[in-house]
């Protein structure tokens, strides 16, 4: 129960007539822990979770833990609309071999936050794993995880790990970490999005990183920054981020799945409803606004 | 033009007799405790200050004695939004004419308007004054209108007198934006962040706050500013989760609660004014005891 978040990476996943195409699967994951991932939290929302079969999210599990080896820890993404099939995912999860296990609020209803607290429980419990909560409320509909439920759940729920946010909110974040570190002390806030510095300065330990799939060293350098709390290195590699990450919220997974083509590794489309983004050389003008990508690694080495 | 904001910053509330007429013998003295207790600059009326609740005729009364107050001996800012345009420019010629050292606005309010009405008043009001200009972004209290880093970047270089932010988004994307923008056209542009939410500001290169605790816990307030400015990161983190537990004790009913715990501290400065409510016994009694946790009454001081 000792996992610690540190640098993750959120890889895409790969499609090839429409399935998931596991060679390149395979050679995206050695691609990421080359650069420098401290560990593999998939499918998230980036690894297209939600357009994946619960079966396709089982096999794909299973053979990123096989590929992997042991090289890094792998995270699995087990949120679901329904908290049973959550539960499921996550009691399979750890039975493939998991290190961890992530999930947001679920999809599509608005639950009031004591039902929150009761589906997070049953998910937490079925995995039996170190268990982070994504709070994502632009992503959900405006549904946050509450600092107060944050309370109730540490209390219930003795492998409720940390809390990953990307709702940038400042009042949100602090209040988690002062209300959350307050019951347990060892209470991991990790930054859901490369805005590192302000998480960093406000606590957060550990980044789940999207944007990795594009600029895996400006993301380490901005981590490992932010980490040594030297700011002033951090800010113009924050500048550089702040672009990218702009530039990915308006274009979604299709962006990152051109942007990653475009640093020579081609995953394919995305699958339906997403569409294929279309002004591939658009987009490889506005990402070149960051300037540092001209040094980012291009194919698979 | 030289104004260079930095620093915490403290926006007075506005002390009112039992009758709720303004107590303009308080106000001094409220003034004069921030000044003696760290201020890096004053600013009046915010609205913490209530002031949408106060006559612009007794805006400017109080205007003038804020500015007498602080004699010179830090920057005066006033702050000129009403809800009537025609009202904030008169404010602002008043807050010129009787010395003030900058003035300050918020994006008109109730009003839904496109980015280009917010270039447009702002290079109306930077243009009718010599003072300089400080910009007030609050989008969450003003239902999405905001100010983009392009927007603030274009008015930058149309207005020599723009020289600052106050940026309560509490965002890190929205106030990076900004800042990012900002700082390379001029590199004094003070990004001054709403409430005493330093430790994610200045890490991100922002320049102070406007305090809303100040009267209160000035040494918490000057404590938390100098660890963030010095790089004392987990002193910092220290201060500013305290400081953000005492927002939240006073963000609810802003600035009844905080009123309330001016009484504690032995600076009481009177009621709130409908349609705001005024602390309760009960709530102050509830203010006394979080205080106490928190350790506030041990470190500040008391009175005067």
């Amino acid at each position: 129960m000792t996992f610690k978040f540190g640098l993750v990476h959120a890889p895409l996943t790969p499609f090839a007539n429409g399935r998931i195409d596991y060679a390149t699967y395979g050679k995206l994951l050695d691609f990421h822990i080359a650069q420098g991932a401290e560990a593999l939290a998939l499918p998230m929302h980036a690894g297209e979770s939600v357009s994946l079969t619960a079966v396709e999210r089982q096999e794909l599990f299973a053979f990123a833990i096989r590929h992997v080896a042991g090289r890094v820890p792998v995270i699995a993404h087990v949120s679901e609309a329904g908290t049973a099939i959550a539960a499921s995912l996550a009691a399979h999860a750890k039975t493939a071999g998991a290190a961890a296990l992530i999930a947001s609020v679920p999809y599509y209803w608005t639950p009031p936050q004591h039902m929150l607290v009761e589906h997070f429980t049953a998910i937490g419990t079925a995995g039996g794993l170190p268990f982070f909560i994504l709070n994502t409320p632009t992503e959900m509909a405006g549904v946050e995880f509450a600092s107060k439920s944050v309370v109730e759940l540490v209390g219930k729920l003795p492998n409720f790990a940390g809390l990953i946010d990307t709702s940038l909110d400042w009042q949100y974040m602090i209040e988690v970490v002062t209300v959350a570190r307050a019951e347990k002390p060892d209470f991991q806030f990790v930054s859901g999005t490369e805005y590192m510095i302000s998480a960093s300065a406000i606590g957060a330990t550990g980044l789940l990183s999207p944007l990795a799939s594009l600029a895996p060293v400006l993301v380490r350098k901005l981590y490992g920054a932010c980490r040594a709390e030297n700011y002033t290195v951090a800010r113009p590699l924050q500048e550089d981020a702040a672009i990218l990450f702009r530039l990915m919220r308006d274009a979604g997974v299709p962006g990152l799945k051109a942007g990653a083509a475009a640093q020579g590794r081609d995953c394919g489309d995305p699958r339906p409803p997403l569409m294929t983004w279309r002004d591939g050389s658009g987009l490889q003008a506005s990402m070149a606004q960051a300037r540092s990508l001209a040094a980012e690694p291009r194919g698979w080495a | 033009m030289t104004l260079v904001l930095k620093g915490v910053m403290q926006s007075p509330v506005t002390p009112l007799k039992p009758d709720f007429s303004p107590d303009y013998d308080t106000f001094e003295r409220l003034v004069d405790f921030h000044v003696r207790t760290g201020a890096t600059a004053i600013s009046w009326p915010h609205h913490k200050a209530e002031s949408h609740n106060l006559t612009i005729a007794e805006r400017k009364a109080l205007a003038e004695v804020a500015i007498k107050a602080v004699a010179k001996r830090v920057p005066i800012s006033i702050h000129v939004s009403a809800l009537a345009l025609e009202d904030t420019f008169d404010l602002a010629r008043h807050a010129q004419a009787n010395g003030a050292d900058a003035i300050i606005a918020i994006t008109p309010y109730f009003w839904k308007y496109p980015p280009e009405a917010i270039y447009d008043y702002f290079v109306k009001l930077g243009t009718s004054f010599d003072l300089p200009l400080i910009a007030y972004n609050s989008p969450s209290y003003l239902d999405g209108i905001e100010f983009t880093g392009e927007l603030t970047a274009r008015l930058i270089q149309r207005l020599p007198n723009f020289i600052g932010m106050k940026e309560a988004s509490f965002n890190s994307e929205k106030y990076f934006e900004i800042l990012r923008a900002a700082l390379p056209l001029r590199a004094n542009f003070a990004m001054i962040a709403g409430v005493e939410y330093l430790l994610p500001s200045i890490s991100l290169g922002g320049a102070g706050s406007y305090s809303s605790a100040g009267a209160i816990c000035p040494n918490l307030c000057v404590e938390l500013y100098e660890a963030c400015a010095s790089g004392q990161w987990d002193r910092a983190r220290a201060a500013q989760y305290k400081l953000s537990q005492l927002w939240l004790l006073f963000r609810d009913q802003y600035p009844s609660s905080l009123k309330g715990g001016c009484v504690i501290m032995g600076r009481p400065v009177g009621p709130t004014r409908p349609p705001l409510p005024t602390a309760s016994p009960e709530r102050i009694k509830f203010i006394e005891r979080r205080l106490g946790e928190l350790g506030i009454l041990d470190t500040e001081p008391h009175g005067w």
